[in-house]
């Protein structure tokens, strides 16, 4: 195996661990034992269908906002504002979704519906990268700026225009079975959607490194006068990759509504915009990498709703950012090591040389 | 009426001042602390808690301090020693300081069946200067860490642009080189300016939770981090700009309230007052234009390149 290739999955795996040994420690506060803890997790979710279900769900929305960041990432742009992007997408996603709902057949609506959510997360994107090219704006304050706007217009929308017949919450009627998103697996919640975040993942990584486009956007990332001197307008890739970084959430928030909610909510989904930037880190802005390292994140997702569950012991929720929060920054550290262990190994070779 | 408004809009300045003037410092020697919505968030619990174990709010701002400090230490260790990117290990750390508050707010209290009060920071009257009509009220009836910030305000200018330490801290941001060919240890500077940051963003923190509401939530800050943030780039990298920029936001947020508290609901909603700060912070992002960026801003320093 290529050297470089075994130090990554070395340190990401030694990362992993060390941030899941130092969650389980902080079990120990409360007097649980973790091992007990993560045994039971870890087994019920390899063994019951269902379970192993919910970490590729769970997954699905995080690969969509993780392909966000890291697309304009490669740019060498900041998009913080995934989660305002992924709220864009749900409002448009149920506000479409209830207008249709019975009226068009099924596939004729879920596709109607992805194109929308897509281009509301993707104009959300877009206007931030206008405001970067045309007024040098920084593009990291508006982008992060910009989820609170989202947030405020959405609980708007959600108490007025979108709130419920029943008229008691604040949030949407229930769309029809029609308009859901078709289960791939029997016996579980697992929907089409997380195919459609894994062609998601490998279209963007054609579009990264095959296409012109591509080409445009990592040159002006990696070097941004010299990509100007060869003539490429960096004012309109802020624009294009921060539409495509929009609509990858904006599509999330399609996945979400019509696969896994049915419907909109007050404070839904929270942290996937922060999660996505995490799993972005820890693949390393690779779209393949990202795949896996969403799994990750959904496994551990649904490890801390086991725990949380599990009879007899009393694991709070707040064990998920924990080992999120571990994880994500053991990862960061081990980029240093891996920086590290090449460097010597470089030292050393130049050594045998001369 | 207006007084109240003032008074109100000066209350909510405070944090906001303490963690831009922060970021202001941190950012000219080269280091966005984008751990800033975490060290406020771990500002906040510290105070509270310990406050609530010894019924002493000087303890309790002093506990902020320190868990402020933590979350700051860890963000400079692994951005200048370990040289790893700014933005991300600031989203890491935001995170982690979220788990870990909420995490351990329930391993102290349990799951407590009426939310745990402290009682907030009393006003201080300044004898004489509180009688001035509409100032006094306005400027010297507000509680300790208010009178904190006016003296802070010229320290941060004075240390930055009248010492030689400041001169230093900002080389450091733009000619680290330079600095270090001088003889002076730039990431030794860096991570000074990181540590000060979390002193006074633990600081800001406690004023949410000790100053003013008495209690701990988990999202107490709200985004209060990165609006400080975004003062300390709108005012230019100078603590007279972020002065400017937290006097905006704070009779920003002052006006919002009142007009929630007038029933303005009735013609505009509501949820336009609470993101008229941020839509604020974008028209400003968007309309100012000569920015002063310290030259190395965001780029970890290494003798070899």
């Amino acid at each position: 195996m290529n050297t470089k290739v075994r130090d990554l999955i070395v340190t990401n795996a030694a990362a992993i661990i060390a941030g899941l040994l130092l969650s389980g420690l902080m079990l120990l506060l409360l007097h649980i034992n973790p091992v007990e803890v993560f045994v039971y997790s870890i087994n019920t979710m390899f063994s019951d269908k269902y379970t192993m279900g919910e970490v590729f769900l769970k997954a699905t929305p995080l690969i969509f906002t993780a392909l966000a960041f890291a697309f304009t990432f490669k740019a060498n742009l900041f998009n913080i504002g995934a989660q305002g992007q992924f709220y864009m997408g749900s409002i448009a996603a149920i506000a479409l979704s209830l207008q249709l709902d019975g009226k068009v057949p099924t596939a004729v609506l879920l596709i109607l519906v992805c194109l929308t959510a897509a281009l509301a997360g993707g104009l959300m994107g877009a206007l931030i990268g206008f405001l970067k090219a045309r007024f040098k704006a920084n593009e990291f304050l508006v982008s992060m700026m910009s989820t609170y706007v989202a947030l405020a217009v959405m609980n708007y929308l959600l108490r007025t225009f979108l709130k419920e017949s029943k008229g008691e919450y604040p949030q949407t009627d229930a769309i029809s079975r029609s308009a859901w998103l078709p289960v791939i697996v029997k016996g579980t919640r697992l929907h089409i959607g997380f195919v459609l975040a894994v062609l998601a993942a490998v279209g963007i990584w054609v579009l990264l490194y095959k296409t012109p486009l591509g080409y445009r956007i990592r040159a002006v990332g990696s070097n941004a006068s010299a990509s100007r001197m060869s003539g490429i307008d960096s004012n309109k890739i802020f624009v294009a990759a921060f539409f495509i970084s929009g609509a990858l959430a904006g599509a999330a928030g399609f996945t979400e509504v019509n696969g896994v909610q049915h419907m909109l909510i007050q404070d839904f989904n929270s942290g996937v915009g922060s999660a996505g930037l995490g799993i972005a880190i820890l693949a390393n802005a690779n779209p393949i990498g990202i795949i896996f390292a969403s799994l990750l994140f959904g496994a551990l997702n649904v490890m801390g709703n086991l725990m949380g569950r599990m009879p007899g012991v009393n694991v709070p929720a707040s064990i998920v950012d924990l080992m999120q929060g571990f994880v994500m920054l053991f990862v960061i550290i081990s980029y240093f090591f891996r920086h590290y262990l090449e460097n010597r190994r470089e030292k050393r070779r130049l050594q045998k040389g001369a | 009426m207006i007084i109240s408004l003032l008074k109100r809009a000066l209350m909510m300045s405070t944090p906001l001042l303490f963690g831009s003037i922060a970021e202001v410092i941190a950012e000219r020697s080269g280091m966005m602390v984008t751990a800033i919505e975490g060290i406020f968030l771990m500002g906040a619990w510290g105070g509270f808690v310990g406050t609530y174990l010894t019924g002493s709010a000087f303890i309790g701002i002093l506990a902020a301090i320190l868990s402020g400090l933590v979350a700051a230490a860890v963000y400079g260790v692994v951005c200048i020693y370990l040289k790893q990117h700014q933005v991300v290990t600031g989203t890491a750390i935001n995170v982690l300081a979220a788990g870990i508050c909420t995490y351990l707010q329930r391993v102290l209290f349990g799951v407590p069946t009426a939310p745990l009060k402290i009682s907030p920071l009393p006003e201080i009257a300044i004898p004489v200067l509180s009688k001035i009509p509409v100032m006094g009220p306005v400027f010297f009836q507000q509680n300790i860490l208010t009178y904190v910030v006016y003296l802070l305000i010229p320290a941060s200018y004075f240390l930055l642009f009248k010492t030689s330490f400041g001169l230093t801290i900002r080389s450091t941001g733009e000619n680290p080189e330079a600095v270090d060919v001088a003889g002076i240890n730039v990431n030794a500077v860096r991570f000074f300016t990181v540590l000060l940051a979390g002193v006074m963003g633990g600081i800001a923190g406690a004023f949410y939770s000790v100053g003013y509401l008495g209690m701990f939530t988990t999202n107490i800050i709200g985004g209060r981090g990165w609006i400080a943030f975004a003062i300390c780039f709108l005012g230019n990298w100078n603590p007279k700009g972020a002065v400017l920029g937290t006097v905006v936001f704070g009779l920003t947020e002052a006006i919002a309230i009142y007009m929630q508290s007038v029933g303005g609901g009735s013609y505009f909603p509501n949820e336009l007052f609470i993101a008229l700060p941020y839509l604020l912070t974008i028209i400003l992002t968007v309309s100012r234009r000569n920015f002063n960026v310290p030259a190395k801003l965001g780029v970890a320093y290494s003798k070899e390149n």
